[in-house]
């Protein structure tokens, strides 16, 4: 009747993820009755959770991203305090935990802070900085982001109720196949993906080869299983084809927010926008090209491994060009240092050094000594915190007051960087040496007594990076508290150049009264060069019109309810509940699809009201030369 | 450096081809002026790229058909061929009325729509009929999936579409149900509009699938 | 530039979505005919492709690339006659989403196939290996 589900399944005898939790679900439960007791339940539900506004999208995106970075570096603690109280020992973490905390780590990190923070960013930026008012697919955005919050979740019940994988974050058979991992664990990971992988559709690949996986732990297929034909390889093949492009994706929009945040800091126009925008080209086709270098070792021949090596050092141009495109954007310029500017100066320092162990490692002899072990851990860390973590924070600064209407504390914003930035190097600079010491990766306990210092410095940075979350969290309590005071009134607080500063802060529902007529790369910085010049706004009020703006709905919601129904129901095949799953999802289709009003209208007077008091704000601050 | 000198609100980084000395107008390439696209062209593009993602999956399928076929002739089974053709005509007769409910629904006309539409579907479930026949014989022959990487790449690919293919009856469905229930409405236009560019989709990867597994077995 | 003069420059450059060269076209007769010959020769192509395997006519080694040929072709008839993608400016986006697709196929079927037969030819067959293990 439930499948493989019994009480057996809830950890008892484990008292970390028993404690943890524990912890958690009374959190989360201290939360919701909150929200309720205070009457917010009814806000929530209509402004937030069944909104199709993209900024609201892009929020939740990124407040999931920040959770789950939470949760992902207390995976990350758990690992650095094992190695260091592991030496001649056990440490606390029995293997096969152990190998659940890394296979998690890695996989909410990438999946479920990496991605949703650089997409919540996307989501809330781009239509504003298009001068438009919302995503073309504004449904489908609400059902995208659910869907990824379901797998988060899906995730997370793991700690609950089962287990993780133990295979890591790209989960390779023969170790990921039933006979070799027959609990739940696996199935947790491919149904979380698989779920979540359905709102970013255009990850094809990543789920056809998840449900490859998944048709042969389920149903006895042979892709990848060692007899009848199988082959291992394909699936290590096609996962690192999704694989490679995937950090391309998160990478790129990184980019972008530096090239914003460079050009606003340095008062200057990015320098070498063509140059960008063909690099980025490149980079998108050539990202599709080195998928091979994650597998060198893995018997290909010289000429294959020479083709993707020579292919991965080519990968390097196109960065590089966009490093010089940034640096000269700087030079001549006139260079603030607040938070955002100072995350990307350390990008820029960051990233580079791990670009440089990346081109190293391309060199398939080099690989050769070097695969798996951690310098390929330093190595990814590098650039992926480097880059886009960095950006997400550079992103989170900058925009946070567009999204809510005050800043973040700027003196708390630099105490997080500086945290952040020595601890990341104290952190990973000694993996390097250890992979050049022949340290392997993942390991649970280690007997080599050269290698212990290294991973006590390392285990000191991991504390170090500790303070600086705990400084963004303090940042951003003290900027709620003291927001009156950090109220961003005109709308544009950094003295901006693109068009989402020409809106008030936050931006209302429809983000322009009228749609901007844009000419030039830099409208907003045109237009308010102009303005300035003038000493007054450049155009009459004009004559408002009402708006339409596409209405919420809670398919969104509903339909990733039933998704993590047919997760969990997949998982401990109860499969019943998993049809009732498949059932609600195609009843809230056939609701939505039947609904009469797609938008609803706001009236001219409220266009009217939230833009004259725009112009208000800035005519007087045209007015006092601002 | 002279990106800062020669500071030009109108074109800060001299990239349009005007001559910036008589202050012409910005003209910007592209679809730049009058503002977005119409809706209709803004979901038919949108689901566009949808459908070349799909193709990008069903490539990720394909790929592993073809990396296990290369190493499993003998095992492989001999497709009937004649079950294959009336497939084939099936999907693309199907695919030849769904045109013409296009063709309908662009002259308002519902019932004719709604009568192309359903022969569509009647078409597609006799694919699909003959295609679950093809398959439990397989599996009752011990070809099925589980018994062996050719039978489950084949099974994966073939089922992947034929999957494609039942999602596409009941969106049909439905579909049908609410053009009776609501008319031609804009919004039931690009819906309509989506479902032809899936169901021409299908008969594309059905195109790839009957030629390069189904009758590549037979190539001497 | 007037509100009316952006309105008509807009017109004339507008974007047509995949599957919808149609519309707006008020003589069907031309939408039926692009059915019709598009079905017909989708029908030509499916038979000379079953003819293919079965005839003596063509160079064995010769057949399976006779076969891609012809999917190739039906694809573009497809593409042509069912989907009215063509390739005027105003198509020209369709055209290029259409491209990026075709090359990832590209890339991940010929470069999985190159590959994974590289690694067959180098490797010791997986079931052996296991074996050996044992």
């Amino acid at each position: 009747m439930f499948g493989r589900l019994t009480w057996q399944a809830i950890p008892w005898s484990e008292p970390i993820p028993l404690i943890a939790a524990g912890v958690v679900g009374l959190g989360l439960a201290a939360i919701v009755a909150w929200v309720f007791a205070k009457g917010y339940a009814p806000y929530i539900w209509k402004e937030w959770i069944t909104s199709v506004d993209h900024k609201r999208i892009g929020v939740m995106y990124c407040l999931l991203a920040l959770v789950m970075l939470l949760r992902g570096f207390s995976d990350a603690v758990m690992m650095r305090s094992q190695q260091v109280l592991a030496f001649h020992g056990g440490g606390y973490l029995p293997p096969d935990h152990y190998n659940q905390i890394f296979s998690a780590h890695g996989t909410i990190m990438i999946f479920f802070v990496a991605m949703p923070f650089v997409i919540g960013l996307m989501n809330f930026v781009v239509p504003l900085q298009l001068g438009i008012r919302d995503v073309a697919f504004p449904t489908l955005n609400s059902v995208s982001f659910w869907l990824t919050a379901a797998g988060a979740l899906l995730v997370n019940i793991s700690l609950v109720v089962g287990e993780f994988a133990r295979t890591g974050w790209l989960p390779y058979p023969p170790l990921s196949e039933l006979q070799y991992s027959p609990g739940v664990g696996v199935d947790y990971y491919l149904w979380s993906l698989q779920i979540s992988g359905a709102g970013t559709l255009l990850s094809g690949i990543n789920l056809v080869t998840t449900a490859m996986l998944l048709l042969d732990r389920y149903l006895g297929f042979h892709f990848f299983t060692n007899e009848m034909g199988g082959n291992p390889m394909m699936f290590v093949n096609l996962i690192w084809v999704w694989g490679h492009p995937e950090v391309y994706i998160l990478v790129l929009p990184a980019f972008g927010v530096f090239s914003e945040v460079i050009s606003t800091f340095s008062g200057k126009p990015l320098f070498g926008y063509r140059s960008m925008v063909a690099a980025t080209m490149a980079i998108c086709v050539l990202s599709w090209l080195v998928w091979l270098h994650h597998f060198f070792t893995m018997g290909a021949g010289a000429d294959v491994n020479g083709f993707f090596g020579i292919m991965t050092m080519i990968i390097a141009v196109p960065t590089g060009v966009k490093v010089y495109n940034w640096l000269f954007t700087m030079y001549g310029g006139k260079v603030r240092f607040e938070p955002p500017m100072l995350w990307s100066i350390g990008f820029m320092v960051t990233f580079v050094i791990g670009g440089m162990t990346g081109v190293l490692m391309a060199v398939p002899p080099a690989d050769f000594v070097l695969h798996n072990s951690l310098f390929l851990v330093a190595h990814f860390h590098n650039v992926i915190i480097g880059g886009v973590l960095f950006g997400a924070f550079a992103g989170y600064n900058y925009w946070f007051p567009k999204a809510f209407g005050f800043r973040l504390d700027e003196k708390w914003g630099r105490r997080a960087f500086w945290l952040w930035f020595v601890g990341f190097y104290t952190a990973f600079m000694p993996l390097y040496v250890l992979g050049l010491l022949g340290m392997t990766r993942r390991m649970q306990h280690f007997d080599r007594p050269e290698w212990y210092p290294w991973v006590l410095v390392a285990a000191a940075g991991a504390g170090l990076i500790t303070l600086g979350i705990c400084a963004q969290v303090i940042q951003l309590a003290v900027s709620i508290r003291d927001r009156a005071l950090l109220r961003d009134i005109t709308g544009d607080p950094w003295d901006g150049r693109t068009l989402e500063w020409a809106t008030a802060s936050p931006p209302p529902a429809f983000n322009f009264a009228v749609m901007p007529n844009v000419k030039g790369e830099e409208p907003y910085w045109g237009m308010k060069t102009k303005a300035r010049e003038l000493a007054h706004l450049l155009t009459a009020e004009p004559s408002y019109q009402p708006i339409s703006v596409p209405r919420n709905t809670a398919t969104g919601v509903v339909t990733a309810f039933f998704a993590v129904v047919i997760g969990f129901a997949m998982i401990w095949r109860i499969y019943w509940l998993a049809g009732i799953g498949f059932i609600g999802v195609y009843a809230a289709f056939v609701v939505f699809a039947w609904r009469d009003r797609s938008e609803e209208e706001i009236p001219a007077a409220e266009v009217a009201r939230r833009d004259r008091e725009n112009r208000l704000v800035r005519t007087s601050a045209l007015a006092k030369g601002a | 450096m002279s990106a800062v000198s020669s500071f030009s609100p109108v074109d800060p980084n001299h990239l349009g081809h005007n001559d910036l000395s008589r202050e012409t107008e910005w003209d910007t390439p592209g679809r730049g002026e009058g503002g977005p696209a119409s809706k209709s062209v803004i979901v038919s593009y949108g689901f566009w790229i949808f459908l070349l993602s799909d193709i990008v999956m069903f490539s990720a399928f394909f790929a592993s058909f073809q990396v296990v076929a290369g190493n499993a002739n003998g095992a492989a089974p001999r497709f009937d061929l004649s079950n294959l053709a009336v497939e084939t005509g099936c999907l693309l007769l199907s695919s030849f009325l769904c045109g013409m409910a296009s063709l309908c629904a662009n002259r308002r006309r519902l019932f004719g729509t709604e009568i192309f539409l359903l022969l569509t579907g009647i078409l597609g479930a006799v694919f699909l009929t003959l295609e679950i026949r093809e398959f439990v014989g397989l599996i009752q022959q011990h070809q099925g999936p589980a018994d062996g990487a050719y039978y489950s790449a084949f099974f994966a690919l073939v089922g992947c579409h034929g999957l494609h293919v039942t999602v596409g009856l009941l969106w049909l469905g439905t579909m049908m149900a609410q053009i009776a229930a609501k008319g031609l409405r804009p919004d039931m236009l690009r819906r309509l509009t989506c479902f032809s560019l899936f169901w021409h989709a299908l008969d594309i990867v059905w195109v790839a699938i009957f030629s390069l597994v189904y009758l590549m077995r037979f190539a001497p | 530039m007037s509100q009316q003069g952006i309105a008509r420059e807009a017109e004339q450059g507008r974007d047509v979505g995949p599957g919808l060269g149609l519309e707006g076209h008020e003589d069907t007769s031309r939408g039926l005919r692009s059915y019709l010959i598009g079905f017909a020769l989708a029908v030509g192509l499916t038979a000379a492709s079953f003819w293919a395997v079965q005839t003596h006519a063509i160079y064995g080694p010769g057949v399976p690339v006779a076969l891609a040929a012809l999917a190739i072709a039906q694809m573009g008839i497809h593409l042509v006659f069912f989907l009215h993608i063509t390739t005027g400016p105003d198509n020209t986006n369709n055209v290029l989403a259409l491209v990026f697709g075709v090359l990832i196929v590209f890339l991940v079927v010929f470069g999985s196939l190159w590959i994974m037969s590289n690694l067959n030819h180098n490797m010791i067959p997986m079931k052996m290996l296991m074996d050996m293990q044992r």
